[in-house]
């Protein structure tokens, strides 16, 4: 019945989706002229057939879970404040919970502005401008692939690691001999509800998960005129799970203290991207009142794209994740949990290819194929389930897109 | 053999950048313009918000202003523009249908910033200077 409820839920979003896509399309072609109000939205509709895992569905059964709907909107209330904010409904399967979410809502303050230095000041639900793809790992034909390396882009992260409620402060210095720069830093709490928790937890886990206040930072910089530009962002984020008196996890912390790099390369017809993750996750109580563990994680990707016209793009990327660096086996963990948790738990290869090709300005399919290795980036984290998940295990995945 | 040259080549003129007369600027450098397109400099140092008008990203002449003058591909842009449109942090320009919208939305919006391929076609507006 429940899954009945759910399938009728999503045929409603879905349906309501698509009629305020065409009634703002409409509007939205009729804003040829710099007015204060703009609108946009994407719709994105893919099959994705997942073997040996349970990364999308527990019956490896091809799936349509692969819908990502967004409508959002501007308006200029004065020349120094702005209005923006954006609903989107998104089916992702295992992979993130399934529903409608208010993706940012928030008053821009334009708070200096000069032609080196421009100051904005977000209030309200911002997305995370930190990493590559924080801010846009729900647009489709914004990311690079369907799926996002997991390593750096855990899906079950998603709605802790997308953005938060507070404010983000964005300072972009331009010099005429050194290049361009923009600094970031947020604080915020991460808006997560209890169907977070089950997927990230499990459906054991009864109890409240809390995003304490977290604190972000990044700056870029790309040299004068050059095709290069490079990154650096940190994270501290902190999490509490108050446990239900009848509940199978107790009260616990959990902390996440993420370093990133990354390089990125815009050539006419090659594009590469790399980035690398350091990450301190650490764990205290949940399962067991003493239970305390202070893992270092490191991951890390390169990928190459090659436009070989203006529609078709093809991609490769490889990535590898580790989430104990000093276990990169996993040998240790098997060893932990007596033989329960198998050793490729503790790890992550993904060796992706793909293609996309553009129909038009705003229409575009996406393909790929991911041969994966190890299963640490799989909800829900906490509780592996090896039953169904190999250590070797493979992806593909189709995405017709269009947004405007 | 020079004229029978000529008269084979498709005529075609440098792109030239225009901004509305509220823009009071004469001459612009690389680096500014490629700031304003890239939406890094949204205002004019008379403290005028810029208005940013483009032609769609397979437009021949936007194509040829983004490689030649912006020394960006057009994929670079659009890629900034879609960040900041469906992330909430910030506004894309504003697209037109062609040449003759273009210059008419320069022309009788304040503070706006448009290119044209033929100068001579156009009146009313102010012609920058490009240095380097």
């Amino acid at each position: 019945m429940s899954m009945y409820l759910k399938l009728m839920n999503k045929y409603r979003y879905v349906s309501i989706g698509l009629t305020a896509l065409f009634t703002f399309h409409v509007i939205a072609d009729d804003d040829r002229t710099a007015e204060p109000l703009k609108i946009h939205g994407f719709i994105a509709q893919g099959i994705i057939d997942v073997s040996d895992s349970d990364f999308v569905n527990d019956d490896g059964k091809f799936s349509t879970e692969l819908t990502e709907i967004g409508l959002n909107t501007s308006y200029q209330l004065s020349e120094d404040f702005r209005f923006a904010a954006q609903a989107v409904y998104l089916n992702g399967g295992n992979r993130y919970n399934e529903g409608l979410r208010v993706d940012y809502f928030l008053i821009d303050w334009d708070a200096y502005s000069s032609e080196q230095w421009q100051a904005n000041l977000f209030v309200g639900r911002f997305k995370s401008p930190h990493w590559l793809h924080s801010s846009t790992r729900d647009i489709p034909f914004e990311r690079p692939s369907i799926i996002l390396p997991q390593g750096l882009y855990f899906d079950g992260f998603r709605d802790i690691a997308v953005g938060g409620d507070g404010a983000a402060l964005k300072l972009t210095y331009n010099n005429d001999e050194f290049g361009e720069f923009d600094f970031n830093f947020s604080r915020g709490k991460s808006s997560i509800t209890n169907d977070d928790a089950e997927v990230i937890l499990s459906e054991l886990a009864q109890g409240d998960i809390e995003n304490e206040l977290d604190s972000q930072a990044s700056v870029y910089w790309r040299p004068v005129f050059s095709q290069w530009r490079f990154g650096l962002t940190l994270l501290d984020s902190e999490f509490t799970y108050n446990g239900e008196t009848l509940d199978f996890f107790v009260d616990g912390r959990f902390q996440f203290q993420n370093y990133t790099v990354n390089a990125v390369y815009e050539g006419e017809k090659w594009e590469f991207t790399s980035e690398f993750l350091q990450t301190r996750f650490l764990t205290e109580g949940f399962y067991i009142p003493q239970f305390h563990q202070d893992n270092l994680g490191q991951g890390g990707y390169f990928q190459a794209r090659y436009k070989v016209d203006q529609q078709l793009t093809l991609i490769g990327r490889y990535e590898e994740f580790y989430a104990d660096k000093d276990d990169r086996n996993g040998y240790e963990l098997e060893k932990r949990s007596y033989g329960a948790v198998p050793n490729y738990f503790g790890f992550q290869h993904d060796a992706m290819l793909g293609f996309s090709y553009d129909f038009s300005n705003n229409l575009q399919v996406n393909a790929e194929y991911h041969w994966m290795q190890g299963t640490a980036r799989l909800n829900p984290i906490v509780l592996p389930n090896p039953t169904l998940n190999k250590e070797h295990w493979k992806v593909w995945a189709i995405q017709l897109m269009y947004w405007f | 053999m020079v004229s029978v040259m000529l008269i084979g080549s498709p005529v075609t003129h440098a792109i030239d950048v225009i901004t509305n007369i509220t823009a009071d600027t004469a001459s612009i450098t690389t680096a500014q313009l490629r700031r304003i397109y890239s939406m890094r400099q949204v205002k004019w140092a008379n403290g005028v918000p810029i208005t940013v008008f483009v032609l769609s990203s397979n437009n021949l002449i936007h194509q040829k202003f983004c490689k030649e003058t912006l020394r960006l591909f057009p994929y670079q842009l659009d890629s900034i523009w879609n960040k900041l449109t469906f992330s909430g942090m910030g506004i894309a320009p504003t697209p037109v249908n062609n040449m003759d919208e273009l210059i008419k939305a320069v022309k009788s919006t304040t503070g706006a910033i448009g290119y044209i391929e033929n100068i001579n076609e156009v009146s009313d507006v102010n012609v920058l200077k490009i240095d380097e």
